[in-house]
């Protein structure tokens, strides 16, 4: 286990991570991975445990993260219907790697509520994560959203 | 007579007019459940690539029947009704999965991946009259096309050849012919939508919708779309190379990988609700399950070729995740449409076509890229299915 400060660092990163996707702020949600970052991957548990490469969302790169930011904000704008989201997330791991940085497992659950004023589960899963400290901060090198749920209730506008 | 009638609808007279009625009413998705997905009609169920080995199985559900694609030790691929033919319990509850032996968790009976019954305990207390034989698991009538396996629950459903007409080509072609493929996995989605809905506007519709295009400055090339005689639609179209003018920034996203193709969009709207597709470099079937009259689900399978570079496998992999599936770049929106014409067919009324019509009352079979009007051979096929009355 990594000492308190680390986790408080690496918490405050996860925390976040949920409050720019909770705002729909994709700038702030691109600002947790790290420039060099290999990246964002949301996956179903199903392909994930098969070992089926595809994804709802593979953004292995720096600047497929920066395009995932412009789809929502730019090119979908007008188009989908808006939800918002909560995400609550609870750490269950954090193990130092041999390079320096860290990998944490967490579970996440989040709800969304309709522009009608509904709320539901949208999705229930895990991120597993490699977290480094670069340039003062931390920051993600790798996220993985690992979802439980194969079939959500709706279409994912915005990452998990 | 079979296609009287025990629900009311009125339906118009003009041919390009479908009444709104038909994507919110219970006794008519009752009866289309009975008619058309029950009824005389093929529906993909899975590709052989999905079921690589030997015990090899699959769930999936036509309409409310849920079946069971096996792939025996023989090799052969087979649909069975997803329950015991003993007290009718359900076999497998996994989307996939491996087994030696199907075994029913209630009484112990077990089958082979062929669907023969090879034990049930107590056999001794059975009457005289049990013959194991008469007692494997329900087979489904099914074909298998360029891989893709059909399965119908009716006896009248017509030889396949005759049911797909030139659409079999066609699939041939999305999967990119001869050869073998290999399953990429899967994303699944519910969308609050009717089925019609979904299916009249997947995979066709004016560019108009999507950002994308007038972002990337990414123009349409020349298409044609052709309806058989059983209401499949056919629609291919070559896609124009979208200059890299620096939106994206990996523009790899939309970019033509293999070379042997040209870049190309064919879409085969399969009767009653599923499309085959291949855009660009990714090759899928969207297999979709009608929930309700208010809810469908789909599932995105997609495919590579068996003898594809790494590179290209790859490349496939990452246009499937962020372009063509349900949060992909392109395809989000049309999720979005889905929902808001459902949300709007509450209204009284019916929807129009009328891109491409020419004639009120004609349907006609083969028109360009963009045209509405190429649905109505569908929605003639559905009116005399469903035995809904003009005028």
């Amino acid at each position: 286990m990594a000492d308190l400060q680390v986790l408080h660092h690496i918490d405050e990163l996860q925390l976040r991570y949920i409050r720019a996707l909770d705002l729909r702020d994709m700038e702030a949600w691109t600002a947790c991975f790290t420039a060099d970052t290999e990246g964002y991957r949301c996956v179903s548990r199903e392909n994930h445990e098969q070992g089926l490469p595809v994804a709802m969302m593979l953004d292995d790169n720096p600047g497929r993260i920066l395009d995932r930011a412009k789809f929502v904000q730019d090119v979908w704008k007008g188009t989908f219907e808006d939800y918002a989201t909560r995400h609550f997330v609870q750490r269950l791991s954090c193990r130092a790697l041999d390079d320096g940085a860290f990998e944490v497992h967490s579970n996440v659950l989040v709800t969304y509520t309709t522009q009608g004023g509904g709320s539901e589960v949208l999705v229930a899963g895990a991120y597993v994560d490699e977290v480094v400290a670069r340039d003062g901060g931390y920051g993600f090198r790798r996220k993985d959203a690992i979802l439980d749920t194969t079939t959500p209730a709706r279409y994912l506008v915005y990452p998990v | 007579m079979m296609n009287e009638n025990p629900v009311a609808l009125a339906w118009p007279e003009k041919g390009n007019e479908v009444p709104k009625a038909v994507f919110q009413r219970e006794d008519i998705y009752r009866l289309e459940l009975e008619r058309i997905f029950h009824g005389a009609e093929w529906h993909p169920v899975a590709h052989v690539c999905e079921l690589a080995q030997p015990g090899d199985y699959k769930t999936m559900d036509v309409g409310e029947v849920p079946v069971l694609i096996v792939r025996g030790q023989d090799g052969e691929v087979r649909v069975f009704v997803n329950a015991c033919p003993h007290r009718g319990t359900q076999l497998k509850t996994e989307a996939r999965g491996r087994a030696k032996m199907i075994e029913c968790p209630y009484h112990r009976w077990t089958f082979n991946p062929q669907g023969k019954l090879m034990g049930a305990p107590g056999l001794q207390d059975f009457p005289a009259s049990f013959q194991k034989d008469d007692y494997g698991l329900r087979q489904v009538r099914s074909a298998i096309v360029h891989g893709l396996v059909f399965a119908t629950l009716s006896d009248e459903t017509p030889d396949i050849d005759t049911y797909l007409g030139v659409s079999a080509g066609t699939i041939g072609r999305v999967f990119g012919g001869e050869g073998e493929l290999c399953l990429l996995g899967y994303q699944k989605v519910k969308f609050n939508t009717n089925w019609k809905e979904y299916s009249d506007n997947e995979g066709y519709h004016a560019p108009l919708l999507h950002g994308a295009f007038r972002l990337l400055q990414w123009q349409g090339g020349k298409g044609e779309i052709l309806a058989t005689d059983r209401a499949h639609k056919v629609t291919s179209a070559q896609l124009n190379h979208a200059p890299d003018n620096g939106y994206l920034n990996d523009y790899s996203l939309i970019e033509k990988f293999d070379k042997n193709q040209p870049p190309e969009s064919i879409v085969v709207t399969l009767f009653p609700v599923t499309i085959v597709i291949r855009h660009l470099d990714t090759i899928s079937v969207r297999y979709a399950i009608p929930r309700s009259p208010h809810q469908t689900e789909v599932h995105y399978a997609y495919f590579a070729r068996a003898d594809d570079s790494e590179a290209l496998q790859r490349h496939r992999v990452r246009q499937a995740s962020n372009l063509l599936g349900p949060s992909g770049l392109i395809t989000l929106e049309d999720g979005a449409v889905f929902n808001r014409l459902h949300a709007g067919s509450r209204s009284p009324g019916e929807v129009e076509f009328q891109r491409g019509v020419t004639d009120d009352y004609h349907y006609p079979r083969q028109l360009q890229q963009n045209d509405e009007a190429g649905n109505l051979v569908r929605w003639e096929h559905y009116r005399q299915t469903m035995g809904f009355e003009r005028g």
